[in-house]
């Protein structure tokens, strides 16, 4: 019994422990045609500046996101955006990866406001609470899209690349 | 005889003609790797290993090649039989030491497309992973210096090397490029399955409801019915090269999976999303062999699964009915999935006479 009850125990244990460790250890990376790769934890998210929009997840309801814009994480990592997106810029593309290395592409002109009027964010909070684990701590909201196929959870890292 | 230089001017004129068209002859003969357009080319043939005819008959014979090992006595299709769409029918393996590996052979059916090979995607490159079972003192055994003199010895593959090669030794290195050219051609695409998506079979009502809910998500408040399987499962070859904790353990102690090689403990568990294809003949499943039966596996997707901290997010929201944790199918939608799982049976890639023992003599 006490042996059982133990073991429970010890696994309860484990379990918050990986579980906690996993949710800090987690960055997401800014890499490839950059001037200044990054790697984010959820405090550089909190010095970023910060935007909320509300859009339709799968589930047909509409949320809260809160975070940082695609744009802002871009630009400090110095990507050729606004005025520098022009001539061979534009051949630049975005590879976006997830934790479980589903991978989706964007053109580096889709994502830049000034470029295409659209808004991109990196989301750490949804409706108010950080991101769940499995979900965050960050993932993609592109509310403008009619699929969310591109939103994707636990975004690891953003690559950009020249299609060569 | 003022003609004597010109006609020796034409005979070495045409004589050229004569040594082009012998080193011709010599050439090697790219392989046409055939698959479905819906399959895409979403790969990669490192550009100093071009697959040729000649580069996989000598990658085949390799492959079945005892010679390889350290007793003589395994090849690597000893735990990738052809018949078992290349898998070897055991939980774990057994190579030269009797010791068994410490996860399940993997069918090889579609690795073309595949980049990070193995259960835990360490590898990445055919070339590159083919030096882990020669080597592995429970698999092969065997150094690729001594495999490559043991070859050497024979009188049958020096010519082959050269041949391919183009140089007058055998190294381990062309050992893995042919072995790579050999399993870059293991293409599984005519299954029942595939021939209904060209209407040339018919899928019986249980096997196009099983296919319905292996391709389709739960949506109760549409009511839709699903396994969601695709969504890890899916796409045209039934494969993506992602990495899913299935709750499969609570925690993953014994073998951690991917977290052995990112040290991130997110992937704690996690492993690649296996090819479902042939999946019929592939049994016993999952990394450690540990579910017998298909039957087993859908128990596990429906009822079982552990709620560990990674369980992947889909798993964890995918419910048929509101009192269910889990999938919450009835047996007899776990029925159809199953009869639709038995549509990725390629007979026609299981008997293939391209991909057989070599040595064998035919009957
Ligand atoms: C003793 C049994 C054994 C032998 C012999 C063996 N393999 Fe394997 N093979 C395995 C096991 C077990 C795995 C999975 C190991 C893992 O994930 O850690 C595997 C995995 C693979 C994979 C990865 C497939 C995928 O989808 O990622 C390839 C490719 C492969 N083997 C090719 C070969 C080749 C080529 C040889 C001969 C040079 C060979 N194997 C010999 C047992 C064996
Ligand atoms: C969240 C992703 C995910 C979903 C959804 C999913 N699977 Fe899997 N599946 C996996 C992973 C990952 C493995 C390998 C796990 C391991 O061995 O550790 C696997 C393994 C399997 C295997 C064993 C493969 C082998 O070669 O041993 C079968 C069979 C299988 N799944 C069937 C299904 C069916 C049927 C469904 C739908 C009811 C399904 N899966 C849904 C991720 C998923």
């Amino acid at each position: 019994m006490i042996h059982a009850f133990l073991k429970l125990l010890l696994s309860g244990i484990l379990v918050s422990v990986i579980g906690i460790q996993g949710l800090f250890a987690q960055t997401l990376s800014v890499t490839g045609e950059v001037k200044t790769p990054l790697s984010l934890t959820s405090s550089d998210f909190q010095s970023l500046e910060r935007i909320e929009v509300t859009a339709k997840d799968r589930d047909g309801k509409e949320h809260r996101y809160a975070g940082v814009p695609l744009t802002a994480i871009l630009r400090k990592a110095g990507v050729t955006l606004g005025g520098e997106l022009r001539g061979e810029n534009l051949s630049k593309y975005i590879i976006a990866k997830a934790g479980d290395g589903y991978e989706v592409l964007f053109s580096l002109a889709e994502v830049d406001a000034e470029f295409s009027g659209r808004t991109i964010l990196v989301a750490d909070s949804v409706d108010g609470a950080p991101l769940p684990q499995g979900v965050g701590p960050f993932r993609l909201v592109i509310p403008d899209e009619k699929r969310p196929a591109r939103w994707i959870r636990e975004l690891k890292s953003i690559e950009i690349r020249f299609a060569k | 005889m003022r003609n004597i230089p010109l006609l020796v001017a034409l005979a070495v004129f045409l004589s050229s003609f004569w040594v082009e068209t012998k080193e011709k002859k010599a050439e090697l003969h790219p392989y046409k790797l055939e698959y479905p357009s819906s399959f895409g080319s979403r790969f990669v043939i490192p550009a100093d290993n071009p697959t040729t005819e000649e580069g996989v008959a000598l990658g085949r014979m390799l492959f079945y090649e005892p010679l390889l090992s350290s007793t003589n006595t395994v090849s690597c299709a000893s735990c990738h039989e052809q018949t078992k769409a290349f898998s070897d029918g055991r939980p774990l393996s057994i190579g030269v030491s009797g010791k068994p590996t410490r996860r399940n052979s993997m069918s090889l059916a579609n690795l073309l497309w595949v980049k990070n090979l193995f259960w835990d995607g360490r590898v990445s490159g055919l070339e590159n992973q083919a030096i882990f079972p020669m080597t592995h003192p429970d698999e092969m055994g065997q150094s690729l210096e001594v495999s490559a003199k043991e070859l050497a010895k024979t009188t049958r593959y020096p010519s082959l090397f050269r041949q391919v090669f183009g140089t007058s030794s055998i190294t381990g290195e062309q050992i893995t490029k042919a072995l790579a050219q050999f399993e870059r051609t293991l293409i599984s695409a005519d299954s029942p399955y595939d021939r209904s998506l060209k209407g040339n079979y018919t899928l019986t009502a249980s096997e196009r409801r099983g296919m319905e809910l292996f391709m389709r998500g739960a949506a109760p408040e549409r009511g839709v019915r699903g396994g969601n399987c695709a969504h890890c499962h899916g796409g045209a070859k039934l494969m993506q090269e992602v990495f899913h904790n299935n709750g499969l353990d609570s925690i993953a102690v014994a073998d951690r999976g991917k977290q052995e090689i990112s040290g991130d403990e997110l992937d704690n568990g996690r492993f690649r999303v296996a090819t479902l294809r042939n999946i019929a003949l592939t049994a016993p499943y999952m990394h450690d062999g540990r579910f017998n039966t298909l039957e087993q596996v859908l128990d596990h997707y429906n009822e079982h699964f552990h709620f560990s901290p990674n369980l992947s997010h889909e798993l964890r929201t995918s419910h048929n009915e509101p009192t269910k944790q889990r999938l919450g199918l009835t047996s007899s939608e776990k029925k159809d999935i199953i009869a639709f799982l038995h549509t990725l049976t390629d007979s026609i890639f299981i008997t293939n006479p391209a991909f057989s023992n070599p040595f064998e003599t035919k009957k």
